[in-house]
C-alpha cells in the first residue's frame, strides 16, 4: 500500500514537470501546426546551460531558470522569424523536417562545444527528501514540481487574461478570422513559439536536476512529449496536462511493479490503446474536415 | 505530359547506370574501399525508394523508418544464430516481419488524416530499441547477436553483397514504378494533394494508407537481413539508430520526394558525402551537425528536391506549346459512339437498380449539424426520387453545401438518418458511399493540381475489390474509360495537361468527369454553373440532360436561378438550415415564401394571384416539405 501510495505520488510530481515541457509544444502545434521536433533539443540545450551556470556560480539550478527563460524566449522568436516564418504555406511536414533537422544542429553543436558525457547538476538538497508519513518525497522532485506548477498557472494567465494570450487563442482557432480584427498571424505566430520555446527555460533547467543528459537524451525527451501530446489531443492544453499525469503515473508504476526498463514501453502501449478507442487522442476535437 | 515524356529518357539513362555498375565489380575488383561505399549507397536507396512510397507518394513522413532496417537484422540475425541457417535464406522473412509491425502500427496510427502518424513513427523505432535492449531470452540484450562469418571464400570480398544489394535495389525501384502506375499509386498521389477529396471518389484512403506503409516496409526488412550477415554482428542501439532515419529522409527530400529516381539520386549523393565528411572532415563526431546542417538547408532552399528542380528548369529552358484557353478544343464533341457506350454503361448500372424510376433515391431524415453555437443544417428532410434533375437552392449560409457535405460523408451529422438506394449511409465512411454509386462535386473545384487530367479522372474507384486497386493506371481499360469520359465532356484532348493548367470552368468538367468514373447513381453538383463561362455553360447543361437520359439522378445546389428553372424539376428551396418550399419551377418561381426568403422581389409576378395558395401551406417548413413530397 505504501508502494502503491509512494508510487503514485512520485508519479504526479513528475507528471507536473512533463506537463510543462509538453505544454510549449502543444502551444506551438495548436497556433502553427508546426510539430516543433527541436522541443527536445531546446530542453537539452537549457539543461546543458543551466549546468554550466550553476558549475560556474553555484546559483541553485532551479533557479537559473530566472535566467535562460527570457533567454530562450528571445531564442525561439529568432528562431522562428529567421527559419519557420520561412516555410509558412508550406505543408506541415515540411516543419517537422526542418525543426528535425534544427534538433540534430542543436545536437552537434553542443557534441561539439560540451562534450558526449553525460552531466547532472547536484544542488545540496540533490539527495534529501521531504517525508510525509511513510512515504518520502525527493525534495528535488518538489521543487520541481512546484516551479512547473508556477510556470503552467503563468502560462494560463496569460493566454486566458491577456490581450497577447487571446490574440494566440483567436489565432489558433481562426487564423484569418483573427487577422481580420488585427491579430496578424506572422507576429502572434513568432509569439506563440516564443512563447512556447520559453517554457524549456523552466523546463530544462529542471531536467538538469531531475534527470542525466546528454546531448543526444534530446530524442528520448522529444519522443516522451510527443507521446503525451497526442495521447492528449494534439493542440489541447488540458489533454497535455492529463497526457502528462498518464506518462508520469505509467512510469513510476512499471518502475515499482515491474521493471524500470519497461517503463516507457508502457507508455506506449497506453497511447496505443488510446488511439485505438479514440483515434483523435483523449481531448482531440475532431477538427471541421470538409470545408468549402 | 512531359513528365511522361521525359520518362524513356530517364529508363535509358536508368538502365545505362545500371550497366556500368553490374560490371564495375568485374573491371575493377581489387579495390574494396569504393565497392564498400557503393554497397552502402545501395542500402540507403533501398531504404529511400521504399520510404518514398508511403512518405512521397501518399505524403505521410515517417521519421522512424530505419526501424524496419533492424527489424529485419533481428529477425534473420535471431533465426540465423537459433536454427543455424545461412542469413540469406531467410532474408526475406526479414521483411515478411516488418510488413507484419507495420500493418499493426498503421492500423492503429493511420485511421486519421493527420500528424500523429509522423510521431508515432519515432516512438516505435525507440520503443523497438527498448525491445531488443531488454527481451535478452531472444536478442541477447545490449550484448547485441554475433552471426556466422560469409560462407564464400575471403577473396571475393564483399562482392557478393554486392550483387545482392544491386538486385534488390532493381527489385525495389521496379516495385516502387509498378505501384505508381497502378490505381493505388494514382490513389497515394490523391491523398497527399487532397485527403478528402481522395475518400470522396471512392479511395479507401484507411486501407491505402496501410498498404502503402506495409509497402515501404518489405524491401527495407529484407535489406536488413543481409545488412545483419554483411556486419556479421548486430546490436540495439546500431540497429534501432535514428540517425539512420534522417539519412533516409535526406536522401529522399535530397533527389526528390514522389519521383522514381529522386530517391536513388540522392542516396547516391548522401552516402558519398557523408563519406567524405567522415573522412576529410573530422569523423563521424561531426556527421550529426553535417546532416542536421543539411536537412534544413534542403528543406528552406531545395524543398522540392533536385530532380523536380531540374525538370522544371529544363522545361522553362524548352517550353511546350500549349493551347491552355482553346474555347473550341473545349467543345469539341465527343465522338458519337464512345457517348452512346458510357451512357449505355451506366444505364445499365441504374436499370439493375432495385429502385424504379420515380421513387425516393436518397432519403434524408430529420438531419441536423452544429459547429459550436450554429445550426447549419436544421432537423431538415429531403428526398430525391430516381430519374429527377433535383434543385436546391437558397441564400447563401442556408446549410446547402453542408448537407451535401453530410450526404457524401466529409462531415458526420449530429442527428438524423440519411439512406439512399435502400441502405442507410450516415455512419458510412465516404469512400463507402462512392462504392454505392454517390459522386459529388465541389463548390471550388478541388482536383488533384499536381496530377494530369487524365490521372485524375482515372483515380476514382468504383468499388472496393482489391483487383480495381491494383489494375493499370496508366495503360489498359481504367485508363481508356477514363479517355471516353473526357471525350463526354469535351476536353479530351487536355488529357496530359496537369489540372492546375485548366480553366476554372474546365475544371468543373474535369471534375464531373471524375464523378462519372464511380459508374454513379446520384450525382451531388456544388454550383456547377459558378465561375463558368456562357458557351462552357450550355456544354454542361447537355452533359447533365444526356446523363440524366441514361437514368443518372441530379442534386444540383445553384445560383443561377434561370439555370435551376430551365434544367430542374422538382426544386427543393433551403433556408436557415431546413427545407421551406418544394414543387416544380413553375411553382417555386412564385411562392411569395421563397420570393421573401431568397429569390427577391424581381421574380415576383406582377399580379399576386398565385401566392395565396402557397402562403398557407409553408407556414412551417416541415409541414411545406411533407406536402410537395406528397
Amino acid at each position: 500500500m505504501t508502494h502503491l501510495v509512494q508510487a503514485i505520488a512520485l508519479g504526479l510530481l513528475i507528471g507536473g514537470v512533463y506537463a510543462l515541457m509538453a505544454s510549449g509544444l502543444t502551444l506551438i502545434f495548436g497556433v502553427m501546426r508546426i510539430i516543433n521536433i527541436a522541443q527536445g533539443a531546446f530542453l537539452i540545450l537549457v539543461a546543458m546551460l543551466t549546468w554550466w551556470l550553476w558549475h560556474e556560480t553555484g546559483i541553485d539550478p532551479i533557479l537559473l531558470s530566472v535566467v535562460t527563460t527570457p533567454l530562450m524566449f528571445g531564442f525561439g522568436w529568432v528562431a522562428y522569424r529567421l527559419l519557420l516564418s520561412r516555410i509558412r504555406g508550406s505543408s506541415a511536414s515540411m516543419s517537422v523536417l526542418l525543426t528535425f533537422g534544427f534538433a540534430l544542429v542543436i545536437e552537434g553543436v553542443l557534441n561539439i562545444t560540451a562534450g558526449n558525457k553525460f552531466k547532472s547538476a547536484t544542488p545540496s538538497y540533490f539527495e534529501e527528501s521531504f517525508r510525509v508519513g511513510a512515504i518520502s518525497l525527493p525534495k528535488a522532485q518538489v521543487f520541481g514540481f512546484l516551479a512547473a506548477m508556477a510556470v503552467l498557472a503563468a502560462l494560463y494567465f496569460v493566454l486566458t487574461r491577456t490581450w497577447t494570450g487571446r490574440a494566440i487563442r483567436a489565432a489558433t482557432q481562426n487564423p484569418s478570422g483573427a487577422a481580420l480584427v488585427g491579430v496578424g498571424a506572422t507576429g502572434t505566430a513568432a509569439l506563440a513559439f516564443a512563447i512556447g520555446s520559453a517554457t524549456t527555460g523552466v523546463g530544462g533547467s529542471i531536467l538538469s536536476v531531475l534527470y542525466p543528459f546528454f546531448p543526444a537524451s534530446h530524442y528520448d525527451w522529444i519522443s516522451r512529449l510527443l507521446g503525451i501530446v497526442v495521447l492528449g489531443g494534439m493542440g489541447s492544453l488540458p489533454g497535455a496536462l492529463v497526457g502528462a499525469g498518464i506518462l508520469g503515473l505509467a512510469e513510476t508504476l512499471t518502475a515499482t511493479y515491474g521493471s524500470l526498463n519497461w517503463s516507457t514501453l508502457v507508455f506506449y502501449i497506453v497511447i496505443m490503446v488510446v488511439l485505438l478507442i479514440r483515434p483523435q487522442g483523449l481531448f482531440g476535437a475532431k477538427l471541421r474536415e470538409d470545408t468549402v | 505530359m512531359s513528365r511522361l515524356r521525359a520518362l524513356p529518357r530517364a529508363h535509358l539513362i536508368a538502365g545505362l547506370c545500371l550497366v556500368a555498375l553490374l560490371l564495375y565489380p568485374v573491371v575493377n575488383p581489387w579495390q574494396p574501399y569504393p565497392q564498400g561505399v557503393m554497397l552502402l549507397a545501395f542500402l540507403l536507396a533501398i531504404q529511400a525508394s521504399s520510404w518514398n512510397i508511403v512518405s512521397g507518394y501518399a505524403g505521410y513522413i515517417s521519421l522512424g523508418h530505419s526501424m524496419f532496417l533492424g527489424l529485419g537484422s533481428y529477425t534473420v540475425g535471431v533465426l540465423a544464430v537459433r536454427f543455424g541457417v545461412n542469413p540469406l535464406w531467410v532474408a526475406p522473412l526479414g521483411g515478411v516481419t516488418a510488413v507484419i509491425i507495420a500493418v499493426l502500427i498503421g492500423s492503429v496510427v493511420l485511421r486519421t488524416r493527420g500528424h500523429a502518424f509522423v510521431i508515432i513513427t519515432i516512438a516505435m523505432l525507440l520503443a523497438a530499441q527498448i525491445f531488443a535492449v531488454n527481451l535478452k531470452s531472444i536478442t541477447q540484450g545490449s550484448d547485441g547477436i554475433t552471426l556466422e562469418l560469409p560462407f564464400w571464400d575471403r577473396d571475393f570480398q564483399n562482392i557478393p553483397f554486392y550483387y545482392v544489394y544491386l538486385i534488390l535495389l532493381v527489385l525495389t525501384v521496379l516495385f516502387s514504378a509498378w505501384i505508381r502506375r497502378t490505381k493505388f499509386g494514382t490513389g497515394l498521389v490523391a491523398i497527399r494533394e487532397d485527403e478528402g477529396k481522395a475518400a470522396s471518389i471512392g479511395v479507401n484512403t484507411t486501407r491505402f494508407k496501410i498498404v502503402a506503409y506495409a509497402a515501404s516496409s518489405f524491401f527495407i526488412g529484407m535489406a536488413g537481413g543481409v545488412y545483419a550477415y554483411y556486419l556479421t554482428f548486430i546490436n540495439p542501439v546500431g540497429s534501432f539508430a535514428i540517425l539512420g532515419s534522417v539519412t533516409i529522409v535526406l536522401a529522399t527530400l535530397t533527389g526528390g520526394r514522389g519521383t522514381l529516381y529522386g530517391p536513388v539520386i540522392g542516396a547516391f549523393i548522401v552516402q558519398v558525402v557523408s563519406e567524405a565528411a567522415t573522412v576529410y572532415g573530422g569523423g563521424s563526431q561531426s556527421r550529426v551537425l553535417l546532416f542536421g546542417l543539411a536537412l534544413m538547408v534542403v528543406v528552406l532552399f531545395l524543398p522540392k528536391g533536385l530532380l523536380p528542380t531540374i525538370e522544371a528548369w529544363w522545361r522553362r529552358r524548352h517550353p511546350e506549346k500549349v493551347e491552355y484557353t482553346d474555347q473550341a478544343g473545349a467543345l469539341n464533341r465527343a465522338p458519337a459512339t464512345t457517348t452512346e457506350r458510357v451512357r449505355a454503361e451506366l444505364a445499365a448500372v441504374n436499370a439493375e437498380d432495385a429502385i424504379a424510376p420515380g421513387e425516393i433515391l436518397l432519403d434524408v431524415r430529420g438531419v441536423s449539424k452544429r459547429f459550436g453555437g450554429l445550426t447549419a443544417v436544421d432537423n431538415a428532410g429531403l428526398t430525391v426520387r430516381k430519374g429527377t434533375i433535383t434543385a436546391l437552392i437558397g441564400p447563401n449560409g442556408s446549410g446547402k453545401t453542408t448537407l451535401f457535405n453530410l450526404i457524401s460523408g466529409g462531415m458526420a451529422a449530429d442527428s438524423g438518418e440519411i439512406w439512399f438506394d435502400g441502405r442507410r449511409i450516415d455512419g458510412m465512411r465516404p469512400w463507402r458511399r462512392g462504392h454505392l454509386g454517390l459522386g459529388r462535386t465541389y463548390q471550388v473545384t478541388r482536383l488533384f493540381k499536381e496530377m494530369t487530367v487524365q490521372e485524375n479522372v482515372v483515380a476514382p474507384l468504383p468499388d472496393s475489390r482489391w483487383r480495381t486497386m491494383f489494375s493499370d493506371a496508366v495503360g489498359g481499360h481504367e485508363a481508356a474509360r477514363a479517355r471516353e469520359l473526357l471525350d463526354i465532356v469535351g476536353l479530351g484532348r487536355f488529357a496530359n495537361q496537369p489540372a492546375g493548367a485548366l480553366s476554372y470552368g474546365q475544371q468543373k468538367l474535369v471534375e464531373l468527369a471524375q464523378v462519372l468514373m464511380l459508374e454513379p447513381k446520384l450525382i451531388l453538383l456544388d454550383e456547377p454553373a459558378g465561375g463558368v463561362n456562357p458557351s462552357l455553360l450550355g456544354q454542361l447543361t447537355e452533359v447533365i440532360r444526356e446523363l440524366n437520359r441514361s437514368g443518372v439522378t441530379f442534386l444540383i445546389v445553384e445560383h443561377n436561378i434561370p439555370l435551376v428553372l430551365d434544367l430542374c424539376d422538382p426544386v427543393v428551396v433551403f433556408s436557415h438550415g431546413a427545407p421551406i418550399a418544394e414543387g416544380p419551377p413553375e411553382r417555386i418561381r412564385t411562392d411569395p415564401l421563397v420570393l421573401d426568403a431568397y429569390l427577391g422581389d424581381d421574380w415576383r409576378p406582377a399580379e399576386d394571384g398565385t401566392a395565396d395558395e402557397g402562403a398557407g401551406e409553408s407556414d412551417r417548413a416541415e409541414t411545406a416539405t411533407r406536402e410537395a413530397v406528397q
